[in-house]
């Protein structure tokens, strides 16, 4: 072997050499990720009217916190169909709900004790978002202002509602 | 300000108090574009397929089944001409004897006939109920008109509050059934007038049985002051979301008209319980229950225009004798109610007029089905289907009898314009594009 071809072979093997040095690297773990969100819907999206037996078994579900058995949402249904103003006939299924035991609804000392916690509640218990400034100031005032107003009334008016009828 | 301003801004305020509480939904500062003719109208849709053979023209079972010398009249109330005399089946059923065989004994001292105007022989805008029924409550004969939607063309209902400022609680439809899109009568979906005109609506039969106790009888009684701060909350969450005249879902009342059908509803309850509830003497049929929910909201609400719509003659496809029982008892119950308005509702009692008239007729010829009597039974789809009656009574309607079998007088289309007559805002709903352009007023046909 010449001299030449010993300096080849020595520069292969340091290229060699350097190539497995530089070129593997341990590889670092990376983790890919969100933050934890919870996603609220916007009123100005509520387009789709539900359902009789949507809005029926979505009220039933959030006061009672159980499920509405198939003949109870049959007869609702028609019930609130035989009374031309509908408005009305919520009203009264719902005064009807109210007299009954096993609603699953915050005592009236809750809502007095933090009214801005209730009013954050109630918007995303029956609306699925948050009140704007504007909405917590309105009820804040008010409920403040009126001792006569109890969580039955607050939760009426969000559960008769036009955006309650909505999603 | 100088004493002139002064002078010219508080004329204006009072002129403007005075006028503004008088301005219509329509737009109008005056409703009447002629003068009243009653204070109150109910209006019967004698509804589910009536011949005229066994009803106007008395001729029971002569021209049906053949049984020669069995004519006569079985709806007394209506109609004059006594029972016919031989197999009498559409009475009460005697302890012993015949089923159906006592005839009901006539509720009025005079028939509808015999006080009021008849018209023999009028025009059905189609053999079938529902658009039978269209004609009778918008005035068009809605040949268009699909199912399970609401009428295309305004109602009577929607008139009488865009034009003659009616509140919801002085316009009611008692509808007899959920089905067949009945329910959708008090308002149409027109864009003209629509949800926002319509009238109040009970299936009094459903929202009064056992299911209606159930999920009703129960709620809490509550006055308008206690709701007050409830529909405050609920005005500011509306507003906030601002939903469309367009879209909304249900006819509107105030909140002290909410108040008081729900006052209404749950003293029916306690009408029931205790055995209050006003009815006809014979109440053995769909009809009559709902004649009786319709006197309740009469004796309740003294509301100034009320529909209400009978069916059980309807089962006259299969089974004749019960059809000709249905017949009786809905001319029964319509005497009944038109006596129990003059004589237990003092404030309607000589101010009301009362129309009635079948949404269509019946066939000619029967099919072949046979009841228990081996009579046929009769569908509605000839020509036959589109010969009708009407009938009018009550204040200031003449004594006549208009038209007969070879002479027709009266289209089912004039029901709306009469109505619209009588309350005295004609000229506004003829002006209507939406009225049957071959339609009139019953009284420009008298």
């Amino acid at each position: 072997m010449n001299m030449r071809n010993l300096y080849v072979n020595n520069t292969l093997i340091a290229l060699l050499l350097f190539t497995i040095f530089v070129g593997c690297k341990k590889e670092k773990q990376v983790v890919f990720g969100v933050n934890k969100q919870v996603l609220y819907e916007d009123k100005a999206k509520k387009t789709k009217r539900k359902s009789d037996a949507e809005y029926i078994s979505i009220l039933y579900t959030n006061l009672y916190q159980t499920p509405i058995s198939p003949s109870q949402l049959y007869k609702t249904q028609n019930i609130l169909f035989s009374i031309g103003d509908r408005n009305v006939a919520t009203e009264l299924v719902l005064s009807n709900y109210f007299n009954t035991t096993g609603l699953k609804i915050p005592p009236n000392t809750v809502m007095r004790s933090n009214v801005d916690s209730f009013i954050e509640s109630s918007y995303k218990r029956f609306f699925l978002r948050y009140p704007s400034e504007g909405e917590k100031t309105f009820f804040r005032n008010y409920i403040n202002n009126n001792p006569s107003i109890t969580v039955e009334l607050v939760y009426t008016s969000f559960s008769t509602a036009d955006e309650y009828q909505y999603y | 300000m100088n004493r002139k301003d002064f002078f010219k801004k508080a004329g204006a305020t009072a002129a403007g108090g005075v006028i503004l509480p008088y301005i219509l939904p329509s737009g109008r500062l005056f409703a009447r574009t002629n003068s009243a003719k009653a204070e109150y109208v109910i209006n019967v849709m004698f509804a589910g397929g009536v011949r005229q053979q066994e009803s106007v023209m008395g001729r029971y079972l002569d021209d049906s089944q053949g049984v020669s010398g069995a004519a006569g009249n079985i709806m007394p109330n209506l109609f004059k001409g006594g029972f016919p005399s031989k197999k009498i089946v559409f009475g009460t059923d005697p302890a012993a004897g015949t089923r159906g065989s006592e005839p009901i004994p006539r509720i009025l001292s005079s028939s509808f006939e015999e006080t009021g105007t008849v018209f023999k022989e009028m025009q059905a805008a189609s053999a079938g109920h529902f658009v039978g029924l269209n004609s009778l409550i918008t005035g068009n004969p809605g040949y268009s008109q699909g199912l399970k939607v609401r009428p295309k063309y305004p109602t009577i209902f929607e008139y009488l509050r865009k034009h003659a400022g009616f509140k919801a609680t002085d316009c009611w439809f008692i509808c007899n059934t959920l089905g067949n899109s009945y329910p959708l009568l008090n308002s149409s979906n027109n864009p003209d007038y629509g949800l926002q005109y319509g009238g109040n609506m009970l299936v009094a039969p459903y929202t009064f049985s056992g299911v209606g106790r159930e999920i009703l009888a129960n709620a809490k009684p509550y006055s308008t002051a206690e709701l007050s701060p409830m529909y405050f909350m609920k005005n500011f969450l509306d507003e906030s979301f601002g939903l469309p005249a367009d879209k909304m879902s249900s006819i509107k009342n105030t909140e002290e008209e909410r108040t008081q059908i729900k006052e209404f509803i749950r003293s029916i309850f306690q009408r029931q319980t205790s055995g209050q509830i006003v009815a006809p003497p014979v109440t053995d049929n769909g009809d009559a229950v709902n004649v009786s929910y319709a006197a309740e909201v009469l004796r309740y609400f003294k509301p100034k225009f009320l529909t209400l719509n009978l069916g059980a003659v309807d089962g006259c496809h299969s089974n004749f004798t019960g059809y000709l029982r249905s017949l009786h008892r809905a001319d029964h119950a319509i005497g009944w109610l038109w006596n129990y308005i003059q004589n237990s509702i003092p404030e309607m009692s000589g101010k009301t007029i009362m129309i009635v008239a079948p949404e269509c007729g019946r066939n000619l010829v029967p099919n072949p089905i046979l009841d228990e009597n081996d009579w046929y039974a009769f569908d509605h789809s000839d020509a036959n289907a589109m010969r009708v009656w009407g009938t009018m009574v009550g204040k200031n309607v003449p004594n006549l009898s208009i038209g007969s079998e070879s002479n027709k007088v009266g289209r089912l289309t004039d029901i709306v314009p009469t109505i619209a007559d009588i309350f005295g805002i004609y000229d506004d709903v003829m002006a209507s594009p939406y009225i049957d352009p071959m339609a009139k007023s019953l009284y420009q046909r008298m």
